[in-house]
């Protein structure tokens, strides 16, 4: 009987036969596949995660610094307190905005037509004033001496300086090359040398004229398309009135077409030969620079250009030699930036001045929110989050972990609790905008909730939260051996002293784990606390789970919609707050699960 | 023939600390053992032997209401634990697992310490009134186990160190710290070696000077050595039960005599 049985389950041929043996190297390449293919997916997940920290990294770049503009310079007296009464009240009041304008106009006094006005107060941030008021209201002597304050620069001038719109280069050019200067009518100058002084800059302005050819014609090609149909319309058409009405059409088209190939026609013999070209705001701008004078290209040719003033306090020589010049590029066109040239060449004299400073933006994270992007920081929404994660905890915790123990240890098994424990699952599976709808309809507008408090947020995430804990903190019940209820129950144990002496402690790594796994979506949650009000523009830092507050994915979906170009390195740099949390609170479980978790 | 083992005229010469009449045990619809009469005598060592699954540990967890614990089981009859009625109402079962202390298959020492260990019982019993008087059931406890010389020095370091068949008297001065007056033990030393076999075998037989001692076990070679009385289990009823000797060496029953001979089981 026993000989039948084994050659039964021999396979057929032998273990040994080439039947056998390739099975068994099919079986083999199968494994060989598999591993492969899951070596792939891990590789393509680590490589998309990467990509994620990289872009999100990298972008914060430009928010962990800030600039200031550092001036000297004494309040006038008279202007904050006019009867030296050192009253905190009457200085308070004191327009300090005024006092900052004044001062920059004494720094620049070339600018002095409204609209300069407007750029050079631009370059600082308008909440700069209530810093210096700060510090008066401080310390009122301040008053009486000289003050060398820093200004923080506007979000623009803050970005210009970290080198996001371009910046100036010196240009190399032939040795000893002196400027002719010619007056050609109020602020505006030829100036002519020797040598191709501005041939540098030349290369990059033809290719520019070429593309803008190329550009110029295709709109003709559509202009002739467009004249085509027309015409086309022109033989089909029945009645003269119609017919009339086609070909002007026709006509119109084709004299656009003309005037376009010749634009484009003008711009290639420019760019082939070497004739002045002019500049716009679409080009990169050329300055020439004089002292601290600045003058910038209107036209330009080898060795001659047309200069307009930009920034000039004192008039122009007859004659530049070679050391009294410097010949900039900005590649960046006025057109594709924020900032004015104007601001840009303020910029550089306060730079050359050395009154530029930089230092790390703790701003960021010390301040509520803010309209200015320089101004911004993520406190409020950091503290807010913090209120909302300690209601959710507060909630959520106790009531998921007893409601655990309850299924798992007390509750008998029937009908009713299949029936608790599959909605409790499907619950998990809720799409949070619902839990958030639920709050509105029944935190808010039931029980009269304030709007956009941590309170009615921390609640709406509670519920979202609590089906992950609960069924996080059963698996860990359940996943404490039987042997040691037994042995408590077996000593005379009540349950209660059981499930709370022994078997919770043991499933405490697990339930925290749980718990924290929960929190931290919790943390992460935007969709729900947009629909409770909690997407507000709040300044303050929240003092209380009452006070209106926000939090930090909301903050940074705020922020991710603004139109300012600083606030694109906030919203990452907040993004990079966010995740930090996450990853401290994911450490922090998995510390919690290595350190308490006992084997058996 | 159940009642011919309770007309054994040698059951009756000792106290019964505990005598069952007519159990019945079900899970759901199957009866695990059928219509059981045994008396556990005070002072001695009793032992059940028969083969697995013959509902010898069902009946053991009867006598401390272990069997509660389990939603589908059903007990029936009447088991006395010194004339009271174990499964009347106004027995609370956590008392009772205090009187009846149990030891069981596999040892599961709390993962705390030695000392916390044996000091949960005497604790939650508030059968102590200060911290002197709970070293001193502690250490009576350990003694009494056998413990004491080999973890004295390391009292505070976790009872889940402990190798096997310490382990294992840790649980059983566990048990013991309670005060109980029977111990029931489910195959105590099925997962030791044999040295803490003997070790745990000669611990057993020390006991039997202060307790009524039910072990269950599968070793016929243990039940003949640490026993007075032996009943043997066949397919939920009980087929013999007597002294050990005579079990051993003179059955009534051909069953019997077949599972000690080695015949089936």
């Amino acid at each position: 009987m026993t000989d039948q049985k084994s050659t039964a389950a021999v396979p057929a041929g032998g273990y040994g036969s080439d039947a056998a043996i390739a099975r068994l190297k099919a079986r083999r390449r199968a494994e060989t596949r598999l591993k492969a293919y899951g070596i792939c997916a891990i590789a393509l997940a680590f490589a998309a995660l990467g990509a994620l920290a990289w872009s999100v990294v990298s972008k914060t770049a430009t928010a962990l610094t800030e600039h200031y503009v550092v001036l000297d310079f004494e309040i006038p007296q008279e202007d904050v307190d006019p009867d030296g009464t050192g009253d905190v009240a009457v200085i308070g009041k004191a327009n300090f905005a005024g006092i900052t304008k004044d001062v920059l106009k004494a720094r620049f006094p070339s600018a002095t037509g409204r609209k300069e006005r407007r750029q050079l107060y631009d370059i600082v941030s308008n909440g700069t004033a209530y810093e210096l008021r700060a510090l008066v209201l401080d310390d009122p002597a301040a008053l009486r001496s000289p003050l060398n304050f820093a200004f923080v620069a506007s979000d623009v001038a803050d970005l210009y300086l970290k080198g996001v719109y371009g910046s100036f280069v010196e240009q190399q050019r032939p040795p000893a090359s002196a400027l002719e200067v010619t007056e050609l009518e109020t602020n505006t100058w030829q100036v002519t040398a020797d040598a191709p002084v501005f041939r540098a800059a030349l290369g990059d302005l033809s290719g520019l004229l070429l593309e803008r050819a190329e550009r110029l014609r295709r709109q003709a090609l559509l202009q002739e398309n467009g004249r085509r149909v027309f015409e086309e319309r022109l033989q089909a058409a029945m009645d003269e009135a119609e017919r009339a009405e086609y070909r002007k059409e026709a006509d119109a088209r084709a004299a656009r077409r003309d005037q376009l190939t010749e634009e484009a026609d003008a711009l290639v013999r420019t760019s082939s030969e070497g004739g002045a070209i002019s500049l716009d705001r679409s080009m990169p701008t050329l300055v020439v620079r004089v002292g601290d004078d600045w003058y910038k290209l209107a036209e330009v040719q080898d060795n001659q250009a047309t200069i307009t003033a930009l920034s000039a306090a004192d008039a122009l020589p007859g004659e530049l030699s070679d050391a009294d010049w410097t010949f900039l590029v900005n590649s960046v066109p006025e057109s594709a930036r924020k900032i004015s040239d104007l601001q840009a060449v303020w910029l550089e004299d306060l730079k050359s001045a050395g009154s530029v400073e930089k230092r790390y933006n703790w701003r960021f994270f010390t301040s509520g929110d803010s309209r200015e992007p320089e101004l911004a920081g993520i406190l409020g929404a950091a503290v807010g989050s913090f209120w909302t994660m300690l209601v959710t905890f507060v909630l959520a915790f106790p009531i998921g972990v007893l409601a655990a123990v309850y299924l798992e240890e007390f509750a008998p098994r029937n009908r009713w609790t299949d029936l608790i424990e599959v909605n409790i699952n499907n619950l998990a599976a809720v799409p949070s905008i619902v839990f958030g709808l639920l709050g509105l309809s029944v935190f808010l507008g039931f029980f009269g909730i304030p709007r956009s408090a941590p309170l009615a947020g921390g609640i709406t995430l509670a519920l979202m939260t609590l089906p992950t804990i609960i069924i996080a903190s059963r698996a860990a019940i359940r996943a404490v051996p039987p042997s040691i209820r037994d042995a408590a129950l077996g000593i005379g144990a009540s349950k209660l002293q059981t499930s709370f002496h022994h078997v919770l402690p043991l499933a405490l790594p697990g339930i925290l784990t749980g718990t924290i796994i929960g929190m931290a979506q919790a943390l992460g949650e935007t969709a729900p606390l947009i629909m409770i009000g909690m997407v507000a523009f709040i300044v303050d830092t929240p003092g209380g789970i009452t006070d209106s507050a926000t939090v930090l994915p909301v903050q940074v979906f705020r922020w991710s919609d603004l139109p300012e170009r600083a606030f694109e390195a906030r919203t990452a740099l907040a993004i990079c707050v966010l995740l930090a949390f996450l990853v401290a609170m994911n450490a922090l479980a998995v510390f919690l699960r290595k350190r308490f978790e006992r084997r058996w | 023939m159940n009642n011919l083992t309770l007309k054994d005229p040698e059951l009756e010469y000792r106290d019964n600390k505990i005598s069952a009449r007519g159990v019945n045990v079900s899970y759901g619809e199957t009866l695990a053992i059928k219509n059981v009469d045994v008396d556990i005598p005070d002072k001695t060592v009793t032992a059940f032997i028969g083969p697995s699954g013959c509902g010898k540990s069902t009946f053991l967890r009867c006598f401390n209401r272990m069997n509660d614990t389990i939603d589908i089981c059903r007990v029936s009859g009447d088991i006395r634990l010194e004339d009271q009625n174990i499964y009347d109402r106004q027995i609370d079962p956590v008392q009772l697992r205090a009187r009846v202390g149990m030891v069981f298959q596999k040892p599961n020492p709390f993962p705390k310490s030695v000392y916390d260990n044996v000091a949960y019982g005497p604790r939650i019993h508030g059968l102590v009134n200060n911290k002197a008087e709970l070293d001193d059931v502690v250490e009576a406890c350990l003694k009494r186990a056998a413990l004491w010389r080999e973890v004295k020095d390391r009292l505070h370091e976790p009872g889940t160190g402990l190798s096997g068949g310490q382990q294992q008297r840790l649980c059983i001065a566990r048990a013991v710290a309670t005060a109980p007056e029977v111990l029931l033990m489910d195959e105590p030393c099925s997962a030791l070696d044999p040295i803490a076999t003997a070790q745990v075998e000669e611990l057993i037989d020390e006991l039997r000077l202060n307790y009524a001692v039910v072990i269950v076990t599968h070793s016929m070679q243990q039940a003949a050595r640490v026993s007075q009385r032996t009943a043997f289990f066949h397919l939920g009823s009980l087929v013999e039960h007597g002294h050990t000797t005579k079990i051993f060496t003179n059955p009534d029953d051909q069953r019997t005599q077949d599972y000690i001979t080695g015949r089936f089981g």
